[in-house]
């Protein structure tokens, strides 16, 4: 009887005491939170994929709407740019038709060397088309939602490109669901050449439309309108993907134009290389050697 | 049967607020191209919290806010992402609003508005400041600047709407709006 008493008085007091830090307690949890999810461990991956797994059918049955939604917007926008586009059109036709002699030329070229030198074709890349159903939802950040996880053969690190070149990698993959971290996020790093000098570079996002080359030592032959693709270096992606151009150089730095504004997406592909020399998150924290012992 | 009905509905009332919150997070997420649209989506959970803690704050109780602020910001950001900023802002802003409670019962709708444009501005530069300081750099504050403003013509439509909710329950005659007789 008193030890009944004992415990229903201490469940009392507890409740008080839960309920006279409330705030702080729940303030705790978020700032807690805040901690945990940088400290990025396993379980907050976990958690992460699982709630991309459960909104990303809803985001993807709401997706036919949206794609007629945004097509209508897109159509009136058009109607507005007919003259204008068309004459941009008829100019680049004619670039392109030069562009074609130039590259018939050189793929009979091209054929005629490789039997000569007996080359050897790398491998084939992979590629799975997916639809991006949903955006980041914040100013912080710069990422899309994809319809295809690791069933459908999406894995972290890949590349993820249009038909104009690469737009992210992918950051996360659940099973029905996966992340593009897009060039332009302030997260985003990636060794990079200037197509013409071949010198290197890295890219780095800054949640700017247009990412900046950094750690760039020869600034003298660099010049606006320049193409920036994958450099190969670190394993992660074959050299040679277009990556965007040179925007602007000044003191703040060279301004790279990303490829395919990333906020305008509707299809990806995603594309397996079959190299993975670069692992996106660090590898997972060895086990501690001493048990941790409860108190 | 009609017991059942009730229950149902005083249910459903009761859940509404938190629900709704949850709809305008999936909307934030969807990818919709209309001019200005993505830049006021991400501000949209947080104005429905404003919103719902002046006119149904028991319906809102804190770990209910903690818990659809962490799912916002899992559904956000990818790995290395900060989770809590958006359930911090959530909590903040609703005990903010429930501590002068008794001041705002009598004002009118501009003040209301203004009342949001003074809180959201403070909990977006402390998201700001949040993710900055956990980056160990100085994000571009721009977009988020860009959002605030927006936001603040989008509060009166939306507050309108989410207001349009049943105004007297149909079954329960004695609870009207704010659930309390």
């Amino acid at each position: 009887m008193a030890l009944r008493d004992t415990v229903s008085s201490t469940a009392g007091s507890f409740a008080t005491l839960v309920r006279r830090f409330a705030l702080t307690l729940v303030v705790l949890a978020a700032v807690g939170a805040m901690l945990v999810g940088k400290a990025d461990t396993v379980i907050v991956e976990r958690v992460r994929a699982a709630a991309m797994d459960l909104v990303t059918p809803v985001l993807d049955a709401a997706a036919e709407p949206v794609a007629a939604v945004n097509d209508f917007v897109a159509q009136l926008r058009d109607v507005t740019n007919l003259r204008t586009e068309n004459a941009r059109l008829r100019e680049e036709n004619a670039r392109l038709l030069e562009w074609q002699s130039v590259a018939r030329r050189l793929e009979a070229e091209n054929i005629e060397l490789r039997a000569l030198s007996n080359f050897k074709d790398g491998p084939r890349a992979r590629f799975v088309t997916a639809r991006v159903v949903g955006d980041s939802g914040s100013a912080f950040m710069r990422s899309l939602l994809l319809n295809i996880g690791r069933r459908g053969g999406a894995m972290p690190g890949q590349a993820v490109v249009t038909a104009d070149g690469l737009i992210g990698r992918i950051v996360e993959a659940g099973e029905v669901s996966s992340r593009i971290l897009l060039v332009t996020d302030i997260n985003f790093k990636l060794p990079v050449m200037i197509e013409r000098t071949r010198e290197r570079a890295i890219l780095q996002g800054d949640n700017s439309p247009r990412p900046r080359l950094a750690r760039f030592q020869a600034v003298g032959g660099i010049q606006s309108g320049d193409r920036i693709v994958t450099s190969g270096d670190g394993g992660s992606f074959p050299p040679g993907l277009a990556v965007g151009a040179v925007a602007s150089v000044g003191d703040g730095g060279i301004r790279v134009t990303p490829v395919a504004d990333g906020t305008r997406l509707e299809l990806v592909r995603i594309v397996d290389y079959g190299v993975t020399g670069l692992v996106t998150n660090p590898p997972p924290p060895p086990p501690p050697t001493h048990p941790v012992r409860g108190r | 049967m009609y017991a059942l009905l009730q229950r149902l509905d005083r249910l459903a009332y009761a859940v509404a607020p938190g629900l709704a919150i949850a709809a305008l997070i999936l909307c934030s997420l969807v990818p919709v191209r209309v001019p200005w649209l993505p830049a006021i989506a991400p501000l949209l959970p947080l104005m429905a919290v404003y919103h719902f803690s002046l006119t149904r704050p028991e319906a809102l109780p804190r770990p209910a806010l903690l818990l659809l602020g962490l799912a916002f910001d899992l559904l956000q950001g990818g790995p290395g992402t900060p989770i809590g900023v958006s359930a911090l802002q959530f909590l903040l802003m609703s005990e903010v609003v429930a501590a002068n409670r008794r001041f705002v019962a009598e004002l009118s709708a501009f003040f209301l508005w203004f009342g949001y444009a003074a809180l959201a501005a403070a909990a977006v530069a402390m998201a700001w400041l949040a993710l900055s300081g956990l980056a160990a750099t100085i994000i571009d504050p721009r977009p988020a600047l860009a959002q605030y403003v927006v936001s603040l013509f989008v509060y009166p439509i939306l507050g309108w709407v989410l207001g349009r909710g049943p105004a007297r329950d149909p079954f329960n005659p004695t609870t009207g709006p704010g659930g309390r007789a």
